[in-house]
């Protein structure tokens, strides 16, 4: 979704350097990173001794698959839920800042370009 | 009668002196001044009771010095020296003196050995603090603004009940650990848990921190809700009602954090579920869990100061902190990303950054003390907060969809005081030791054993790669503008609803009433009126001489009367 053409010489360095993820590959290379980081830290459980207090942290894997799944019936309930909790911007206005603008006078806005 | 002066006197002092000062930087110095004498203050304060006095009767204690009372009096010390930092900028009179206000009060109230002193900083932390949301000089404002006081209030005016209660129960005003029990009780329990944002109690905390302005969020978000915790620290440990409470505190706001888009507003759901894992340490109340409690309000002012610093400086330049309206900003502010990021771990709980060493505290207390189901919680929401928080908010601020926003980087002393804050969140991750000797207990714990590291990088790591297919899968819920409904909604619209029907039926039924009773009244008088006016059958038939006749009657019954008498 790149709108907006860069011109690198102007960016600081770090921006430039972090270009590459403009280009839609590498970002897939990261994800890849991370399925490769989570094979490893799975199998890894089969490796050391584990301490633990409740039984349920002896099972292999048992944090990875907790965490996978929480997060997934999290996100999962959360998207059901919105569609009754979501209401317009301006639900709560005049007595609210949500559709408000943020006032000038407390902001220091500056393009990056000027 | 007093030896040690309170540190409040210092910042109540900074307060008094700052407008005669001449607006700019030695106005922005005072402020950052008086932070750090303070915390040295507080450093070299002999730990026992000091500024003891007799106030009507009343054995107040203006400084107990211990060592609960210490590290949060030195980690407020620290934001508020942070905070002044970050808002160097500022040229605002009536927030730099409600900042030092403000944290003076918070600061006075930990180190307050009575509920009656602890009642009046209590109050000093609302009234100082809704400053900081007027400030933004807007009609929303203003009425959020009034909103939060009046909750604030409350809260102070319940403890007021819950203190006379207690004193007239025990005799005695000395804040020290309670069992809930009595009315007294409860009611200083009820107004702990107002300000901390209990569930259900909560929602005045993500209704006005976001109200607030670039600078006023981050103070805002170090210390009101922290000196809760730290009042059910000192008057509730290990009350077990508050390990459930707690518990669902750190689990149900996800929902809300997720489909939030006001970043600053996800940033205080965040704030709450943090709280959660507090309340559960004070419930646990073990030495380990009361250390976690401490501990995790110390790296939790942090880093939440981090984030929200990091999200105010892309609300300063873009004047926006919406999901839906950012996205690509990496590019022209990396420097505040990579700091972003950094709070972003922190809060998540990686291994080497702050959050790990005092989140796994708690952890570990409510799994030795066998607590399975509130720990399953905890560790739920520990991946909930890696999504919500450590990727949702870098992620929708400065990667996603290219808003096609290029603000310049934030300004120097911004990502100074972000900076400092980033380091002090790595050192204290490295380096655990340097926290653990400050808290309350000794600390026998190692936070770094091969089954922890593993483990807490399997949760966060997972989480991530659910984050990354719900995302692949289109199914993680994009930002939209919107606001989400919450209990807020019975007082904000249901409240003022139920108020105005109950107005409309009122008067629609006083109307009815008062007409048809006017109604029957005339109906009666006009019938009288045909019936024995100048024109009705009766008067027709009267001589006049019978009206003579009957007042001659009455007049001699009058007579009688007054003879008689």
């Amino acid at each position: 979704m790149a709108q907006f053409k860069d011109d690198p010489e102007k960016l600081p360095w770090l921006g430039r350097k972090l270009m590459l993820f403009d280009d839609k590959k590498n970002v897939d290379r990261l994800v890849y990173g991370l399925y490769a980081l989570c094979a490893l830290l799975f199998l890894a459980d089969f490796f050391y001794k584990k301490k633990y207090y409740i039984s349920a942290e002896n099972f292999p894997g048992f944090y990875a698959l907790y965490g996978f799944f929480a997060c997934v019936v999290l996100v999962l309930c959360a998207k059901v839920l919105r569609r009754f909790l979501m209401r317009d911007e301006g639900f709560y206005a005049p007595q609210d800042t949500e559709s408000e603008d943020h006032p000038d006078h407390d902001l220091g806005k500056e393009s990056h370009y000027d | 009668m007093i030896d040690v002066l309170p540190p409040f006197t210092l910042y109540l002092l900074g307060a008094l002196l700052l407008p005669f000062l001449p607006k700019g930087h030695v106005r922005g110095l005072l402020t950052i001044v008086v932070p750090v004498v303070g915390a040295w203050w507080i450093w070299s304060a002999p730990e026992g009771l000091h500024g003891q006095m007799t106030w009507m009767g009343l054995e107040m204690v203006w400084m107990r010095v211990d060592k609960l009372a210490v590290v949060f009096g030195l980690v407020f010390s620290l934001a508020a020296f942070l905070a002044a930092l970050y808002a160097w900028h500022l040229r605002d009179t009536v927030q730099q003196v409600a900042t030092l206000l403000y944290a003076g009060s918070a600061i006075g109230a930990v180190f307050a050995g009575d509920l009656v002193t602890l009642f009046l900083f209590w109050e000093g932390t609302a009234i100082a603090s809704v400053f900081l949301i007027w400030a933004r000089r807007t009609e929303g404002a203003y009425a959020t603004g009034m909103r939060y006081l009046v909750i604030q209030i409350s809260s102070g005016v319940i403890l007021l009940g819950g203190l006379v209660l207690q004193y007239h129960d025990t005799g005695s005003i000395a804040f020290e650990a309670m069992t809930l029990g009595s009315l007294g009780t409860w009611a200083i329990f009820l107004s702990f848990g107002i300000k901390c944002a209990f569930p259900l109690l909560h929602d005045w905390l993500q209704d006005a921190y976001p109200a607030a302005t670039v600078t006023g969020t981050v103070v805002l978000s170090a210390f009101t809700t922290k000196l809760a915790v730290y009042a059910l620290a000192r008057g509730f440990p290990g009350t077990e009602i508050l390990i459930y409470i707690g518990a669902v505190m750190a689990l149900f706001p996800f929902v809300y954090a997720l489909i939030e888009n006001d970043l600053r507003r996800v940033m205080v759901y965040s704030l709450n579920i943090q709280l959660g894992y507090m309340v559960v340490g004070v419930g646990i109340g073990t030495e380990l869990a009361l250390n976690g409690a401490a501990a995790h309000a110390f790296t939790g002012i942090l880093y939440k100061a981090l984030l929200f610093m990091g999200l105010g400086a892309v609300l300063f330049r873009t004047g926006t902190a919406k999901a839906s309206e950012l996205g690509g900003l990496y590019k022209t502010m990396p420097v505040t990303m990579v700091l972003c990021v950094i709070g972003a771990a922190s809060i998540s709980a990686f291994p080497l950054f702050s959050g790990f060493i005092s989140k796994s505290l708690i952890l570990s207390a409510a799994a030795h003390e066998h607590h399975n189901i509130v720990w399953a919680m905890l560790l739920a929401a520990s991946a909930g907060a890696l999504i919500h928080t450590g990727i949702k908010i870098p992620y929708f601020a400065f990667f996603g969809a290219d808003s096609g926003k290029r603000p310049k980087e934030a300004p120097a002393h911004m990502l100074l005081a972000m900076g400092l804050t980033a380091a002090l969140c790595i050192g204290l991750g490295v380096f655990p030791s340097v926290l653990y000797d400050m808290l309350p207990y000794e600390v026998d714990y190692d936070v770094y054993t091969t089954t922890h590291v593993i483990t807490q990088l399997q949760l966060l790591l997972f989480s991530a790669l659910g984050f990354a297919l719900l995302m692949k899968a289109g199914i993680f819920p994009m930002p939209q503008r919107s606001v989400t409904l919450s209990s807020d909604w019975t007082y904000r619209k249901a409240g003022p609803a139920v108020v105005w029907y109950v107005g409309l039926a009122v008067r629609a039924s006083w109307r009815g009433t008062s007409g048809l009773i006017a109604k029957l009244y005339a109906d009666f008088i006009k019938a009288m009126h045909a019936s024995a006016g100048p024109d009705g059958a009766r008067a027709a038939n009267w001589p006049t001489g019978a009206m003579v006749m009957n007042i001659a009657i009455l007049l001699g019954i009058v007579l009688v009367v007054i003879f008689v008498s």
